[in-house]
């Protein structure tokens, strides 16, 4: 199972220290989700010993600011999201296939409804399940994250959209182990097996784009080399 | 009164809690176990958290690390361990939390899970994105103190100068 962190400068602790507390916590693997960090991925890799993912998050204020941002960025990095919590974002989010993750959807005031989540499904764009807010937020504030999740879960479910689930930790502090999450998924409402699958997309996902990133790969089902009937 | 017959005593199973957090917090056992019961009380309500019976029972901090036994009710496990993932910070201090296992005696616990000895910390200064910073080590990991707060880096990440 994978989980995708907030890295130093964007998180108070670097990449390489939230690797080495992860693999002790059990995980396959974590995503950097950076915007203004750049770690050394085969160090850490080497280091920690798990699989340390590429990635950059895009946080525009608008989806004209995002859509540069999209083409600009996607060929430098394995996996690319982009922060929603605008409902303009979130729909620009969805309507391209170059997205892999529409992260945190619900903060703000981002809302999810069933024609966005068919769209996310059509374009593969997975839709982020964020535990942050359920971990580390308290009183009004967290009863609106919850009821938050608890729409954005039937409606992803309804349209079959593909998800994930992450805790959005920033730090090595607020990171929590694939056991824990899966037993806050179960408090709050979550089927354990979802919580699961949402841990490990991040993996498939990785897994996937690094094939399509490879020299070998021409376009879905067409590949270069050797035929062997 | 009378201690209750066998088998209407409480059944239990402890769970083994790796704690950590910035050099700089220290936290006492009571403040942990209230912001265990506050965590349990809000996430799993005061009927959750009465059936969950979340108590600390051993509890040891210093230099930024610790370990603790909680004590929970048997069937209770899965409740416990997502109100302990919530305890985001415990008395301002933001800690990091991880159930390394879980036993059904306070003796297996701690043998299987506990008493790993973290290494020393040792302070010394450290050369961090260009800057000259405190760093405390430990097992390769290093708090590099700044202006805004504690950066958890590790050997990796210092430049080659002071190492």
């Amino acid at each position: 199972m994978y989980e995708a962190v907030h890295a130093h400068p964007d998180g108070a602790a670097t990449a390489a220290r939230v690797a080495a507390t992860a693999a002790r916590m059990g995980y396959d693997g974590v995503v950097i989700r950076a915007r203004d960090a750049a770690p050394d991925y085969p160090a850490i890799r080497e280091a920690s010993g798990i699989d340390v993912v590429d990635a950059v998050e895009i946080a525009a204020s608008d989806p004209e600011g995002a859509s540069g941002a999209v083409g600009g960025l996607r060929p430098d990095h394995t996996l690319l999201s982009v922060r929603g919590g605008t409902d303009r974002l979130n729909r620009f989010a969805v309507e391209q296939e170059r997205v892999d993750v529409l992260a945190r959807p619900m903060a703000g005031d981002g809302d999810v409804n069933h024609v966005l989540a068919n769209r996310a499904a059509a374009n593969g764009v997975r839709i982020e399940f964020d535990f942050g807010p359920v971990l580390r937020s308290t009183g009004g504030e967290r009863v609106r994250a919850l009821r938050d999740l608890r729409k954005l879960r039937e409606v992803v479910a309804d349209a079959g959209a593909p998800f994930l689930v992450s805790a959005n930790p920033a730090s090595h502090l607020e990171l929590r182990a694939s056991r824990e999450l899966v037993a806050v998924g179960e408090a709050v409402g979550f089927d354990p097996e979802t919580v699961r699958a949402g841990l490990r997309e991040w993996g498939e996902l990785a897994d996937r784009n690094r094939h399509r990133r490879s020299e070998a790969f021409v376009e879905p089902g067409v590949e270069r080399g050797r035929y062997d009937g | 009164m009378k201690h209750l017959p066998k088998h209407l005593q409480p059944r239990w199973r402890y769970l083994a809690v790796a704690l950590e957090a910035w050099p700089d917090a220290d936290i006492s056992r009571s403040d942990f176990q209230r912001a265990v019961w506050y965590a349990a009380g809000n996430l799993l309500g005061d009927p959750g958290s009465a059936d969950a019976d979340c108590r600390v029972l051993h509890f040891r901090f210093e230099d930024g690390t610790g370990e603790a036994v909680v004590r929970a009710r048997r069937g209770e496990v899965g409740p416990a361990r997502a109100a302990l993932a919530c305890v985001s910070e415990v008395d301002g201090h933001p800690v990091g939390l991880h159930v390394r296992g879980v036993s059904g005696t306070v003796r297996t616990c701690e043998e299987r899970y506990l008493g790993r000895r973290a290494g020393v910390r040792v302070e010394r200064r450290v050369v961090f994105e260009n800057d000259r910073r405190r760093g405390y080590v430990r097992d390769g990991n290093v708090d590099v103190d700044g202006p805004d707060g504690f950066t958890g880096a590790t050997e990796l990440d210092l430049d080659s100068e002071s190492t």
